[in-house]
């Protein structure tokens, strides 16, 4: 009878195209939000990859994810470095500055101190500078961090850095080597352009060395935010965590933990992904909706024929069988195509700093959740199925 | 005229109904659609039961293939009372010992002509194979050998019927009960499908219950039940067909 359940099924191909059409969209529109806000995740922890070579964070205790963050003492530099199973141990400072462009106008980034020795943290950059670039006298480089049209300096040399009100009209172009800016009142000249990971939230980046991020950041008693350390051979990055934070009493995480700390902070405390939340439950709502019907006024239609089943002796569990298993047919291919209709859209859009992330749960989760709406349609149309009279086959009826 | 129990005695009854009675609606809008039946159909017989529209024709035969629960009286079909039967015990004796044509033939239009045949004999757990074997055997039978993989929608109204005539003999039911088998068909074809209905029923002693408005089918009615208001208010041979109005 499963035969005859799946000829059914096949037989009316515009119904069977608008069911996988539907079960398709729908899979596709939930694996779609669900890497779309992988995406925006994976920003958030943009600079913990940005330093893979990076074992473990070392951080101020209260400091739960990569933001918002506060600083420690730069004594907590030697202290980590004097911890057996260090082999490197490297500050990084992060900042926020409001920076003045030649033409007045002014704009909020984060400034990176990465170590002068080492340059850990530098991210790959643009027409082939190298991060030695850096150790010129006030050398930045700039990344739009996911912005767009943030990075804007005016073409005309007479429309830059002239006293009076800013000219914020002008025509302008992209930030280059040997334009200067003003941090904090402090000039300093870009070296080039990075190709950093975009960030969520999307805002400008500022990288110099942690020497210069003293020097143009507003004084504070404390600046180290973060100490990199790599460990020793043979040496797991959690056990050394463990022993940083019993040596040190500074929070210590392997990076793989700091990325979910710092996922779980997002999802906890920006107002943003509550936003996102919301519109892509709509949206996922919607076409569970329309393919739950769309499951639904299939076998509605199809209640005659299943009245004729039911006269000639299909028992009422034969009958349940043949509706779930052409709910779970069009719910396996309709999934398949949706995946990868969402795959190949994936291709094209992460070439294109799109917030788009297709992890492993992304696809699970999809399938489930298509998985869950075919049942539940599956069984409600079954009920329909099971309770007609089968008597309306006859034409008195 | 009272109806009336009317197997001759010694005759192999297929069907006995005693006093049945079976309405629809509650209270006030309660509806008899079954006064009392008393009735037998005998082994091997043709009966065809005839009446106005309304007068509980359908409702009968769908009491006496167990697809509707009547409210009073006894009906035994093939020696089984269908009130003392469980829902699942109605399945599968109707998958069993009753077959079915429909008037609107009610053939499932995504299936060929063997597929849609072999459909009784998939309920019954015959492999497909076995199965489309028979129903290719049955529809070469009845002169559809070369529309065996054609779809309903593919098929004259005379075709369509058989290959319902041929699903509801297929696997070899004791009582074949017909719903207006030839009230969609023209005479000509309407005669065919009855001969085809005859010639797979004489050879198996198949019991055969027709419901028809068709006069022009009487012929073939070995007896005629005439029905008016939930009543069977009379019955003849049917050598005796021009005494039914």
């Amino acid at each position: 009878m499963l035969r005859v359940a799946v000829k059914m099924l096949l037989g009316d191909r515009v119904k069977y195209a608008g069911l996988l059409i539907g079960i398709a969209f729908t899979s596709f529109l939930v694996t779609f939000a669900g890497s779309y806000f992988a995406g925006f995740m994976t920003r958030g922890f943009a600079l913990i990859t940005e330093n893979p070579r990076t074992d473990v964070w070392v951080m101020d205790p209260a400091v739960r994810s990569v933001e918002p963050t506060t600083n420690m003492p730069s004594s907590a530099l030697d202290r980590v470095r004097s911890v057996e199973g260090v082999s490197t141990a490297v500050p990084l400072a992060l900042g926020r500055a409001d920076v003045r462009f030649p033409n007045g106008r002014f704009q909020s980034f984060q400034v990176v101190g990465v170590d002068d020795a080492t340059l850990a943290g530098v991210p790959p950059l643009q027409d082939g500078v190298t991060a030695m670039a850096l150790r010129a006298p006030d050398a930045v480089i700039v990344d739009p961090g996911g912005t767009t049209g943030k990075l804007q300096t005016p073409v005309e040399t007479a429309d830059q850095w002239y006293g009076g009100p800013p000219r914020l009209n002008v025509p302008t172009r992209k930030l280059g080597p040997g334009d200067d800016l003003l941090v904090n009142d402090r000039r300093v000249t870009v070296v080039g352009r990075a190709r950093a990971l975009s960030r969520y939230p999307p805002r400008p980046l500022l990288y110099t060395t942690y020497s210069n991020a003293l020097r143009i950041l507003l004084p504070e008693r404390r600046r180290l935010t973060f100490v990199l350390v790599t460990a020793a051979p043979g040496l797991a990055p959690r056990a050394l965590a463990r022993r940083i934070e019993d040596r040190t009493g500074l929070r210590a995480r392997a990076s793989d933990d700091f990325k979910a700390d710092t996922v779980w902070w997002i999802l906890a405390n920006s107002e943003d992904v509550g936003d996102i939340e919301t519109m892509l439950s709509i949206a996922i709502l919607v076409g569970f909706g329309v393919m739950g019907v769309l499951l639904y006024m299939f076998t509605n239609e199809n209640l005659r024929q299943y009245a004729v089943l039911r006269a000639m002796g299909a028992t009422p569990q034969r009958l349940m069988t043949m509706i779930f298993v052409q709910a779970a047919l069009c719910a396996i291919i309709g999934t398949g195509l949706g995946l990868g209709v969402c795959a190949v859209a994936g291709q094209f859009l992460t070439g294109s700093d799109y917030p788009f992330r297709m992890m492993w749960f992304t696809p699970a989760v999809g399938a489930l959740m298509v998985f869950i709406v075919s049942v539940v349609s599956a069984a409600i149309s079954a009920r329909c199925a099971l309770t007609l009279e089968p008597g309306i086959v006859f034409s008195g009826r | 005229m009272q109806s009336a129990p009317t197997s001759a005695p010694g005759c192999d009854i297929v069907v006995s109904c005693r006093g049945v009675t079976k309405s629809y609606g509650s209270d006030e809008a309660k509806v008899a659609a079954l006064r009392g039946i008393d009735l037998d159909v005998r082994r091997g017989e043709l009966l065809m039961i005839v009446g106005p529209s309304g007068c509980g024709k359908t409702t009968l035969i769908s009491v006496i293939t167990t697809i509707l629960n009547h409210d009073a009286g006894e009906c035994n079909v093939l020696g089984r009372d269908v009130q003392r039967m469980s829902e699942q015990e109605r399945a599968v004796f109707r998958s069993k010992s009753i077959g079915f044509v429909f008037q609107l033939f009610n053939l499932l239009p995504a299936l060929t002509a063997v597929e849609n045949v072999a459909i009784p004999l998939l309920i019954e757990g015959v492999p497909w194979k076995s199965a489309k074997s028979r129903a290719n055997e049955l529809l070469a039978t009845i002169g559809l050998g070369a529309r065996t993989t054609a779809l309903p929608a593919n098929l004259s109204g005379g075709q369509q019927q058989r290959v319902a005539i041929a699903r509801a003999v297929v696997h070899d039911p004791a009582l074949l009960v017909c719903d207006e088998p030839t009230s969609n068909l023209d005479h000509e074809t309407g005669h065919a499908v009855m001969e085809v209905l005859r010639s797979l029923t004489e050879k198996s002693n198949r019991t055969v219950i027709v419901v028809t408005h068709d006069h022009r089918i009487f012929e073939f009615a070995d007896r005629i039940a005439r029905m008016d208001d939930g009543r069977i208010t009379e019955i003849v041979e049917g050598k005796d067909r021009e005494q039914v109005p």
